[in-house]
């Protein structure tokens, strides 16, 4: 490559950049959110959802009992789990769960539910009457479902006691000796990588596409509908050159709000793990290399197939329309990817575009280095890439890229 | 002398339509050569096969060295119509993107430019961004940005479309300076009292052919005619056919997808017939 070709391609991916950094929602779309994603999703959501059950833990909640005969120890069981008991008399009623007269009641809320209870010689029959739409209504089912097991625990152990059998070796002849985690010949590090095997994949693949989506478009779609792609091509650049310096600047982008939001997952991981539970995976020099040059490959086909199917469009909305919807080109195989055993796995699998990166990455960040295996992704996906490009560039030197601005 | 640029027997056709036939067109050096005809004459095809954005059908377009204009485009320096200025950056930092593009230094840029920006009173707008730019402003940049590299060939498709009058003057005026400078400028419009004002040569592009290639007075005699005018309609008298958007060239699936959603135009009335007459 020339000095001067050297020099154009860095040219055009600076402009692109600096046309990208100074653009302050895209930055917020590509770099913000991708940052923040995981922590909110991971912190916030958990606080919001400990907040909404701390809400429904204070519900004053009244319900109906229906019985011939309550049990002292059940009626304390349901005082302690904060509900207020209102006693009527059993119904006349074919089954228990039958709605019956309780029907309307229950459903207009005037009651929280109705537990219909009834003994049957040494066993008792019961049915809890709720309305499964109400938070209400829901809470007071669990609560009452609660205070029900409580009871025929207590009830079963009593049981016990009086055949004269230990309650313990009873219900619990088959213990675990020990520290169940003790037992994981796997190191933290090993655990680490299997654990985020199942993430960095994902959000690789997806996020790579997606935010290479809105510049692809942007550089390409976007110039021709502006009309400064017709002074771009009397340029004395080549169309390669044009799709190098384009493709540096999507791929600068899409890097850095992958990186970005890979260390959002890890902080957020991180947060709610206490820093404890989750460690670094012990990965070799070799293993961090051949992830990275796995997410370039990928990298180079995606980009290069979105800068061309964009510069085949004819408006930023036409790039739009054929763009998003292939998203799920790339989330399918990568959730498919997500239940594949690698244990025993066939090397047919890592032949199969999106498939074969997807699954390098697992194998590498569980630090299974299978020289089969890699040679396989790497070699298909350098066609991969090569074809990609080669497309991208047979896009670019399209006669009719300038014409639409007629 | 050897033309700075030469057209032979130049033919572009996209799908049917033959947007040029056989051109034959030379450019000499020193010259203000207008390319003057109607909407979808074909002016634009012509200047983007100058510029080396389109490659003929047949025919060749060469510089005077032999080359093909592809080889050597920093010979040129064109305006297209749309100017082409990206909006986030300013009008300095277009003009350095294409001048290091053409491989020229940041500082010959900046002489370059501080001088033409003069002419043009834009010196205090070169570092503004372009977005807030008018259609004049827009245009005095796209003209700095051609010229920063210092071309042999200027390029310029109908430079004063839209432009109030004083821009256009401006615009005008710096013309007859890079022809007194000894610059070469190819300047596509449809307005012949600007051709006339501006180019020493008018060529008369119809339908996609040249129908007349002369100075004005040249034109006249050809025609007998009196004024500019009278000498296009004489050379024209063809109905002009409709400018071919390319956006319309879609595929078949696309046309009969749109077709079916497009409802049909109201009929037009029948004109009643006077039987008297």
């Amino acid at each position: 490559m020339s000095e001067l070709t050297t020099y154009r391609i860095k040219a055009i991916a600076k402009k692109e950049l600096v046309e990208f950094v100074r653009d302050w929602r895209t930055i917020m779309a590509i770099i913000v959110i991708p940052l923040l994603m995981f922590p909110l999703l991971f912190i916030l959501f958990p606080v919001l959802l400990e907040s909404e059950a701390a809400e429904l833990d204070a519900l004053e909640l009244t319900v109906i009992v229906q019985t011939d005969l309550m049990e002292p120890s059940l009626e304390q069981a349901i005082h302690n789990v904060s509900i207020q008991i209102v006693y009527e008399e059993l119904p006349n009623l074919t089954v228990l769960s039958e709605p019956g007269e309780d029907l309307d009641r229950v459903r207009n809320l005037s009651v929280d539910a109705v537990l219909r209870f009834e003994q049957d010689n040494s066993t008792w029959n019961y049915a809890i009457l709720h309305l499964s739409t109400s938070e209400r209504s829901n809470e007071a089912w669990n609560r009452l479902l609660d205070a029900l097991s409580t009871w025929e625990s207590e009830e079963v152990e009593r049981r016990i006691v009086d055949s004269g059998l230990d309650v313990n070796t009873t219900l619990d002849p088959l213990r675990w000796d020990g520290d169940v985690s003790q037992s994981d010949v796997a190191t933290s590090g090993e655990q680490a990588g299997m654990l985020l095997s199942l993430f960095i994949p994902l959000v690789l693949a997806i996020w790579t596409y997606s935010s290479a989506l809105q510049p692809s478009i942007d550089m390409t779609a976007g110039e021709r509908e502006r009309g400064t792609l017709e002074a771009l091509l009397c340029l004395p650049c080549t169309r390669m050159e044009l799709l190098l310096g384009k493709w540096v600047a999507v791929a600068t982008i899409t890097g850095v709000g992958v990186v970005l939001q890979i260390c959002g997952l890890l902080f957020a991981i991180g947060y709610l793990a206490s820093s404890s539970v989750i460690g670094l995976p012990e990965l070799s020099v070799l293993t961090v290399a051949l992830i990275v040059a796995a997410i370039l490959l990928f990298a180079i086909m995606v980009v290069a197939i979105e800068l061309a199917l964009a510069m085949r469009s004819h408006s930023v909305k036409e790039a739009g329309s054929i763009l998003a919807p292939m998203l799920l080109l790339i989330v399918f195989p990568a959730l498919f990817t997500q239940v594949i055993n690698l244990d025993g796995i066939e090397s047919f699998w890592f032949a199969i575009p999106v498939v074969n990166i997807l699954l390098a990455l697992r194998e590498l960040l569980m630090n299974r280095v299978i020289a089969e295996h890699i040679l396989i992704w790497a070699g298909t996906s350098i066609v991969y890439a090569a074809l990609a490009a080669y497309y991208a560039s047979r896009q670019f030197n399209r006669e009719d890229i300038v014409t639409s601005l007629s | 002398m050897q033309p700075l640029l030469t057209l032979t027997s130049v033919s572009k056709s996209f799908g049917d339509l033959q947007a040029l036939d056989r051109v034959d067109l030379d450019i000499n050096a020193g010259e203000v050569v207008g390319l003057v005809g109607s909407n979808g004459a074909g002016k634009t095809t012509l200047l983007r096969l100058m510029a080396g954005v389109y490659t003929p059908t047949s025919g060749t377009v060469l510089l005077a060295d032999g080359n093909p204009v592809t080889k050597m485009r920093q010979a040129l320096g064109v305006v297209p119509e749309s100017t082409g200025l990206y909006s986030r950056l300013t009008a300095w930092e277009n003009i350095r993107y294409h001048s290091r593009m053409h491989g020229i230094s940041d500082k010959d840029a900046w002489a370059r430019t501080a001088k033409f920006a003069q002419h043009l009173d834009m010196v205090d707008s070169l570092g503004r961004h372009t977005k807030g730019f008018s259609r004049g402003m827009r245009q005095k940049t796209a003209l700095l940005r051609a010229l920063a590299h210092g071309p042999s060939i200027l390029l310029l498709d109908e430079p004063t479309a839209g432009l109030d009058i004083t821009s256009a003057r401006t615009v005008r005026r710096l013309v007859h300076q890079l022809k007194n400078e000894g610059g070469t400028v190819i300047y596509s419009t449809h307005q012949l009292a600007e051709a006339e004002q501006v180019c020493d040569r008018i060529v008369i592009v119809h339908n996609g052919e040249v129908r007349a290639d002369g100075s004005p007075e040249e034109l006249l005699k050809s025609t007998n005619s009196t004024s500019l005018e009278d000498a296009y309609v004489a050379l024209t008298k063809d109905t002009a056919r409709q400018r071919q958007e390319d956006d319309e060239k879609e595929g078949r699936f696309t046309g009969m997808w749109r077709s079916f959603f497009t409802p049909k135009p109201p009929a037009t009335p029948a004109l009643e017939v006077n039987e008297d007459e």
